[in-house]
């Protein structure tokens, strides 16, 4: 079987974004990357299931974007993916999602990869796009926000996250893609032993010109913070008006007693 | 010139980051007040490969370099300082002297249990009477047909506690001073060796500070550790290794401590703002930073010396010097920052500054370390 994580690196989310110069993203100057949360998720269950498998099948790693997300490739072969693709491309971030999916799906396409695994978003731009629409460039069926997996000969059983709490459950045969939620698994941490193995793995090197042969679909206009918040309010009076005052208000402003 | 960490350093700190978040941070009060470092930790520790860290892997090892080593042990002190000198003692103190100056059987005997951390190993050097002037010791050691037989005591044995293995130091004719003293691996589970007392302390109070006392402890000749008489140079070039693993404990101590204040400046409000907006604490930070980012160049730059096998014995001493004081500064003025609250257990800077006092001590006091500075300069 051949297994196809695709991950993200994002920065580190306590950081404090600014707008850049061209105000369509983050200044990235002085940010702490790591790996997209939501793609931890996807390496960690790629990496189970050649554990269930074993030794003979392969799992790939693929990054889009500049010299630094090599560091996120890393950790994933340090928590056990076999090898590591690394597309080149300093622009990453100006590529709109229907671009970052034609870069994957070009790679992907002729490699047959029974099974590919995503995050279900990115924590920086989180269009949950990029996995669905590598689905359906390589005419895979595909199921989203997993937070259960199990696979047996060629059948995958995927719990998925629906709305309020509902979980459903979908069968689907490989060839699939699959996206990874939150409360799927645990990630493990990469040991000390396992950062030293993967050094001696192959991280092949792509540029993205090789791969893109698509233009983008959307555009960004503008990145910027939220509006500042004004001052909450103070009521001042009688207990019993304040009451009034306060209930008057949770009816006009809010859904609480609606 | 590169100052930057390559990305498989950055890889590693970021792991070892993770896992101290999760793993070793909740449990640092628990630690202090117990006095122990819990057996499930270390175990976890071990399985991440912190014992290990640059030991080979034919050892069973990670096969990392010192910088590696250096980062972990900085990281792991971040949280807690015992389980950080837990790391650098076992490492610097015991793994290093057999790693270097073991034979190819003692290498293949001991190391892998120590790297796996299925046991954890100790230096015996200190004695009551015997601290910086380690030419002075009375540990006596005599041959009888294969075996060794050892008698005598030693004192202030950081992980003694754990029983695992020990590099012992003792002379077999006191007379003969540095000359007389050999290097001896020993099973502390031995027949012969009794724990006097497991010392209560200032800081660091989960690491284990044992005195034994040893009558009659047996060991195969087999164990004697480079050759009769080579233990006085084993010993200080041990140290000149362990130096960085206290300097990496130091500045992993001064990082978790101005982590907390830096939060807490931003946090607590006086006179109706945060106290960062005012200069007093701003220029306390600026100085806290800096000494620290000066500390972690040095030491960094001696275990990449160490690494690329040059001579590191200046850059140790200074990095230790350098970090310790670098240490107890930030420490006191992270509880400075913090007031009031400084002082109780719960905001922990108060026991980081308790767990700093002693990387000015251990392993080469600080004057010790100007002696080594200054004689280098006058030579």
């Amino acid at each position: 079987m051949k297994i196809l994580v695709c991950i993200k690196q994002v920065p580190d989310m306590e950081s404090r974004f600014k707008p850049n110069g061209s105000g369509v993203w983050f200044e990235e100057t002085d940010l702490a990357f790591r790996m997209n949360e939501y793609d931890e998720y996807a390496v960690e269950q790629a990496v189970r299931l050649k554990e269930q498998l074993g030794d003979a099948h392969e799992v790939t790693v693929l990054s889009i974007g500049p010299d630094r997300v090599v560091e996120a490739i890393k950790k994933a072969l340090a928590m056990g993916c076999d090898r590591g693709v690394h597309v080149q491309d300093p622009a990453a971030s100006l590529k709109d999602p229907w671009q970052i999916a034609a870069i994957i799906a070009a790679y992907a396409r002729d490699k047959g990869f029974d099974l590919i695994f995503t995050g279900m978003q990115s924590q920086d731009r989180g269009s949950a796009q990029v996995g669905v629409t590598v689905a359906e460039d390589l005419g895979l069926p595909c199921t989203t926000t997993l937070v259960g997996f199990a696979y047996d000969n060629g059948t995958i059983t995927a719990k998925r996250e629906l709305e309020g709490g509902v979980k459903g459950v979908v069968r689907v045969k490989t060839p699939a893609l699959v996206t990874c939620q939150l409360g799927l698994n645990v990630p493990r941490y990469p040991t000390l032993p396992n950062i030293m193995k993967a050094k001696k793995k192959e991280i092949e090197a792509i540029p993205v010109g090789d791969l893109l042969r698509e233009e983008a679909r959307t555009a960004t206009a503008s990145f910027h913070p939220p509006a500042k918040k004004g001052g909450g309010i103070v009521l001042e009076g009688e207990v019993g008006a304040l009451v009034d005052q306060l209930v008057g208000i949770l009816k006009d402003k809010t859904a609480v007693l609606r | 010139m590169n100052f930057e960490l390559s990305q498989d350093h950055k890889v590693l700190r970021d792991s070892v980051r993770d896992f101290v978040e999760k793993e070793i941070k909740p449990l640092a009060i628990k630690i202090d007040e117990e006095h122990r470092i819990p057996e499930e930790l270390i175990a976890k520790m071990s399985e991440m490969g912190f014992m290990g860290s640059y030991i080979p892997e034919e050892y069973e090892g990670a096969g990392l370099d010192m910088l590696s080593y250096a980062i972990v042990v900085e990281e792991v002190s971040k949280a807690c300082g015992s389980s950080g000198v837990l790391i650098s003692a076992h490492t610097s103190l015991a793994c290093d002297p057999i790693y270097r100056f073991g034979t190819e059987e003692q290498k293949k005997q001991f190391l892998p249990d120590l790297a796996t951390g299925r046991k954890i190993g100790c230096i015996l050097l200190t004695e009551p009477d015997v601290g910086s002037d380690v030419s002075g010791m009375s540990t006596m050691y005599k041959r009888e047909g294969d075996e060794i037989v050892i008698n005598g005591g030693k004192t202030f044995i950081t992980n003694g506690g754990c029983l695992g293995t020990g590099i012992l130091f003792a002379t077999h004719d006191k007379s003969l001073k540095h000359k007389g003293i050999s290097a001896f691996i020993v099973d502390l589970k031995s027949p012969g060796v009794t724990i006097l007392k497991n010392e209560v302390k200032m800081g660091i109070r989960g690491s284990y500070t044992t005195a034994f006392a040893f009558d009659d402890l047996r060991i195969p000749a087999a164990n004697l550790l480079g050759s009769e008489g080579q233990g006085f140079k084993i010993a200080m070039e041990t140290l000149n290794g362990g130096r960085i693993g206290i300097a990496s404990q130091a500045l992993g101590i001064a990082g978790g401590a101005f982590d907390r204040a830096l939060a807490y400046s931003k946090e607590r409000k006086q006179f109706g703002a945060p106290i960062c907006d005012l200069q007093a604490i701003q220029f306390k930070l600026a100085d806290m930073y800096s000494r620290i980012e000066m500390a972690k160049l040095i030491t960094y730059k001696a275990a990449w010396m160490k690494d690329n096998k040059m001579n590191f014995a200046m850059e140790s001493a200074m990095c230790k010097m350098c970090a310790s004081e670098t240490a107890t500064y930030v420490t006191k003025e992270a509880v400075q920052i913090h007031g009031g609250y400084g002082y109780i257990a719960d905001y922990e800077v108060e026991r980081m500054y308790r767990d700093a006092k002693i990387t000015e001590i251990y392993e080469g006091t600080n004057e010790v370390q100007r002696v080594v500075i200054s004689k280098m300069l006058l030579a």
